[in-house]
């Protein structure tokens, strides 16, 4: 894992006073992004939530894809993608499912360019996913 | 400055000193502005890697590359004195942006026309002052020293480097393009080396016919390394021992299966199932047995691999993997090393083929790069990269997808491929290997950016497609930033990859 590359583009965000950070230890190395605004409020739905997002083999090669909710968040119903479950991670003694949403893989953003994406865009997606509930 | 400072090197370690062009001549143009009677100087930046003992065969060795310079401005250096003289201020300019970046510091200056390029006392003391000097600023960093001169007409240098409390002789300098002498220890170079003294053998003659003694020599002091030993690799490896290269670095992670037996020179059934480094290793021995084969059965980038492919003279891309491509770009760019992707593919619909394509691709240093030429497909990368188990994890969602109608391509692509066949990847790799040969002859050079041909079109329809390097670009940033733009690697290796092993 390209360690410095992803502390770099957190480093991005924190400057701008987003909490944001690198978990390994599981299966896997995630993302996690903590309280993301979502537009849920006026359906009753959670107003903020963490996102956890898989770091991919090779990255920065592989693109970054997936998003992650916690298991039994209200939210995964409404989110795009979220009723196919693609899989379990854990964080911190919390589960999250892996929803399927592929924003640089035809689902809706510009293809993968490692030379501008990173995690510190790919927040954008995330976010706009939690604004478009259905 | 330090009085009388006494400045003792060693060449125990190996220290690989690495150029670009169009850097190096820009370099030559400066230090050289005072030429021939008077000496000028410039500090500068080097990116560095440390290559494991293991590829060696030593104690661990350094490999430097020339990464910017901090040119002087006017009154940097005293211009009223015949040697070279570095104000304070140029120093502390120096001193302070190593704060700000990872680069190793270092003194590039010129002797006079024909005199050697020998420490004198005053170098003694400039090098005895900065090495502690910018040690304070950019603590654990090496720092270089080099001095270059003119001498009977050939362009040489020699160097020392302060690194971890030991100075050590710059044993190669390497040049893309521009070859220059190394005084090693302030020893002028062996006109011929002792080992290389005969003349070329009866295998070699014709090539040494053609290219010259020298040539030949060249080829038996280089190091090649090839990635991939399937048809193109095995092609190319083959053309390039028999040529007479001295090293041959080969890394391919996979076994001969049956399909390959059509185009991998030197497989035969009874290799079936080893590693294709293995029977690519013993088939040079059988045709040139005096060269050297460093066979790894592993993958870019890995650091064995990148460690045994990094102080290259050339590296020859002969694999159809994308995650590789990029690697070998990436290492073309920090590490300076030039290279050459080549690829063949057919095209075609129910047994009818209506291409067969040979593309070579340059990969130097101040090339568009593989991102700029968007030579990989990210989701194939994606692909290659991702461990077995979610490899089929995605297939079967790529399935269930399909099985409601919906597109599997987020999912998984599959993109079925005609074979390539034996003598279309033959014909590539010897091509590659033949440039090879051009470049480290210094005889010739691709005369293209990115060659493509087709066998069965009218004149092969060759075209060059060259493209502008990208303005926003990693590759703009970073040359010959080495280990110290290790974030900005193309490719990271997957934690699920074994490590790689010597065959």
């Amino acid at each position: 894992m390209n360690r410095a590359r992803i502390e770099r583009e957190l480093a991005r965000l924190i400057a701008g006073g987003q909490a944001v950070e690198l978990i390994e230890g599981g299966s896997r190395p995630l993302i996690l992004y903590r309280t993301l605004p979502t537009s849920g409020a006026p359906l009753n739905l959670p107003d903020a939530t963490d996102v956890v997002v898989p770091v991919p083999e090779g990255y920065p090669a592989s693109m970054i894809d997936l998003a992650g909710l916690p298991v039994g968040s209200p939210l995964l119903a409404r989110v795009k993608g979220g009723q196919n479950n693609q899989g379990i991670v854990r964080v911190a003694d919390r589960d999250f499912q892996l929803a399927s949403y592929h924003p640089h893989n035809g689902g809706g953003g510009p293809p993968w360019d490692q030379a501008r994406h990173g995690f510190h865009t790919y927040i954008d997606h995330v976010l706009a996913w939690l604004d478009r509930l259905s | 400055m330090l009085a009388n400072a006494v400045v003792q090197a060693t060449s125990a370690r190996r220290m690989v000193l690495r150029f670009a062009q169009p850097e190096l001549s820009a370099l030559r143009d400066l230090v050289f502005r005072r030429h021939p009677r008077d000496e000028w100087a410039t500090l500068a930046w080097f990116g560095w890697r440390e290559l494991a003992p293991a590829t060696t065969g030593a104690d661990a060795a350094l490999m430097l590359t020339y990464a910017a310079i901090e040119s002087p401005k006017s009154g940097d250096l005293d211009d009223a004195v015949s040697h070279v003289a570095i104000d304070e201020p140029y120093s502390l300019r120096m001193a302070l942006a190593a704060e700000h970046n990872a680069l190793a510091p270092g003194v590039i200056h010129s002797h006079p026309q024909d005199v050697p390029p020998i420490a004198s006392v005053i170098d003694d003391d400039m090098d005895a002052y900065y090495s502690r000097y910018f040690s304070d600023f950019a603590p654990g960093r090496p720092y270089v020293s080099l001095i270059f001169t003119i001498i009977d007409g050939a362009f040489a240098c020699s160097g020392r480097v302060w690194w971890r409390g030991a100075w050590h002789y710059v044993t190669e300098t390497l040049g893309e393009t521009q070859s220059l002498q190394t005084w090693v220890g302030w020893r002028p170079p062996p006109r011929l080396p002792p080992d290389l003294r005969a003349a070329p053998t009866a295998s070699t003659a014709r090539l040494a016919a053609a290219f010259g003694d020298e040539a030949a020599l060249r080829l038996k002091g280089a190091t090649v390394a090839v990635i991939g030993a399937g048809g193109t690799g095995s092609a190319a490896i083959e053309v390039l021992a028999r040529a007479g290269v001295g090293r041959l670095v080969l890394a391919d992670p996979d076994r001969l299966d049956e399909s390959n037996l059509e185009r991998v020179h030197g497989s035969t059934a009874e290799m079936l199932h080893q590693p294709k480094v293995v029977l690519a290793k013993r088939h040079v021995a059988d045709i040139a047995p005096n060269c050297v084969v460093d066979a790894i059965i592993g993958a870019l980038p890995q650091d064995d691999v990148v460690d045994a492919i990094s102080a290259a003279h050339f590296i020859l891309c002969c694999t159809d993997s994308h995650s590789s491509r990029l690697a070998v770009s990436d290492i073309a760019v920090r590490y300076l090393v030039p290279a050459l992707d080549c690829g063949v593919t057919m095209e075609g619909k129910g047994g009818t083929v209506r291409g067969q394509i040979v593309q070579l691709v340059r990969l130097f240093p101040h090339d568009p790069c593989a991102l700029c030429r968007e030579m990989t497909i990210p989701w194939r990368v994606a692909q290659e990269l991702m461990s077995e188990e979610e490899k089929s994890r995605r297939r079967a969602a790529a399935r269930q997808a399909q099985a409601r109608g919906e597109s599997g391509n987020m999912y998984w692509h599959d993109e079925p491929q005609l074979n390539t066949v034996g003598y279309l990847t033959t014909t590539a790799g010897a091509m590659a290997a033949g440039y090879a040969i051009g470049l480290i002859t210094g005889r010739f050079a691709p005369p293209f950016s990115r060659l493509q041909m087709n066998l069965v079109a009218p004149l092969l329809d060759s075209t060059d497609v060259d493209v502008e390097p990208r303005a926003d670009c990693t590759c703009r940033r970073v040359r010959g930033h080495a280990d110290q733009a290790l974030a900005d690697a193309y490719v990271w290796p997957p934690s699920h990859w074994s490590p790689p092993r010597r065959a």
